[in-house]
């Protein structure tokens, strides 16, 4: 892996930009996405942004039994491959995060895939709680 | 396959049967296209691009009057198998047919036995369902008619349907399909349900994930780990004072 997406808690302040960001990013036929990313607060006033963490040994890809999951090694990025998925919903009950998403509007499962190497979510952050850098 | 290519190239033809996570068929033969070489003299064949290995010097027509008539029968007799499958009247009516020119099936149900859901039933190493009969009888259906005593429920079967003919409903907690009735996970801390038992039971049994991650749902396990990382921060800015 070449690039590292880091979440920074204590400089989220909760605008919830990066929400807009993303679903804008992922829009097709003129209609927004589901966002991959949401800020959740744990106490007042005080926010976490949650993203899938692209883990090593994913269960996503793990629990998929159609081969539909796989890494971009240029990103890092576990996708979502929208052709071999059926929707069966088995990455949605597995991920451990709950960051394997069903996008209703679109009718699709949904996950992070980093926007194939520039996330919107990081160019928007204004408090820069979202940082994605070269290792 | 052939089929690949031609819909890299932006072109498109009708493949019902056609799923890139199962292996190709050939059952719908809408995909059909003309080929040639050079050295045949002038030589045709028809063959279903999904299953037409590509090969240097293959000259492909996918829209010459010969293949468009023969996709225009496929349809014509589709049509009258299933009268009610909104996605056939539609592709029936791109191609110009707006009535079946065959006696309709008084009793079709839709399904055009493309067996997409018999082969994703395989891939997932399920095979519950299968076809049953012969000719006209056919039918898609578990051993003996009855409900297949290995489906586990993910539904597989009723996505990947082209004319969705396979009835499925969630209700009160408990998915019912093939007949069969399946108790959904409940999510322990706001009852939100996703996978049926027998999936999650299938999915920790042959993948080996552990039990834990299908104990709460997405929603809650989203917060879990925001209050998770949250308590980190707290302990840590505690720790500074």
């Amino acid at each position: 892996m070449k690039f590292r997406f880091e979440v920074i808690p204590s400089l989220c302040i909760g605008c919830r930009t990066c929400e807009l960001a993303c679903a804008f990013t992922h829009s097709r036929d003129k209609k927004p996405g589901r966002s991959r990313i949401y800020p959740i607060a744990y106490a007042d006033d005080k926010y976490v942004p949650v993203v899938c963490l692209q883990c090593d040994d994913a269960a996503c890809a793990k629990s998929c039994m159609f081969d539909a999951i796989h890494r971009n090694e240029e990103t890092g990025a576990m996708e979502i491959d929208q052709e071999r998925c059926v929707k069966c919903m088995a990455c949605v009950a597995a991920c451990p995060y709950g960051c394997a998403l069903v996008d209703d509007i679109h009718d699709e499962i949904v996950k992070c895939d980093l926007c194939e190497g520039t996330p919107a979510c990081v160019q928007f952050c204004p408090t820069k709680a979202l940082v994605y850098r070269r290792l | 396959m052939l089929l690949a290519v031609i819909r890299r190239q932006g072109i498109d033809i009708p493949a019902l049967c056609h799923h890139e996570a199962i292996e190709p068929t050939g059952n719908c033969r809408l995909c059909t296209v003309e080929i040639t070489r050079e050295n045949w003299g002038g030589w045709k064949k028809y063959v279903t691009s999904c299953l037409y290995p590509v090969e240097e010097g293959l000259i492909v027509n996918t829209h010459s009057e010969p293949v468009m008539q023969i996709r225009r029968t496929i349809l014509d007799l589709q049509l009258a198998n299933c009268p009610n499958a909104e996605l056939i009247q539609e592709l029936a009516a791109e191609y110009g047919i707006h009535e079946t020119s065959y006696e309709k099936q008084p009793e079709g149900d839709n399904c055009i036995m493309c067996y997409a859901c018999t082969r994703i039933c395989e891939v997932l190493g399920c095979s519950a369902i299968s076809p049953v009969n012969r000719g006209h009888d056919k039918v898609i259906s578990g051993p003996f008619g009855e409900a297949p005593p290995d489906c586990i429920g993910c539904l597989a079967c009723a996505q990947i349907c082209p004319t969705d003919v396979i009835p499925w409903s969630d209700k009160d907690g408990v998915r019912t399909i093939w007949d069969k009735k399946f108790d959904l996970v409940a999510c322990k801390k706001c009852g939100k349900t996703i996978i049926t038992r027998e999936f999650a039971d299938f999915l920790i049994e042959r993948r080996k994930l552990p039990r834990e991650y299908f104990n709460i749902c997405d929603d809650c396990k989203r917060q879990e780990l925001a209050d998770k990382m949250g308590g980190i921060i707290s302990q840590a800015e505690e720790a500074a004072l």
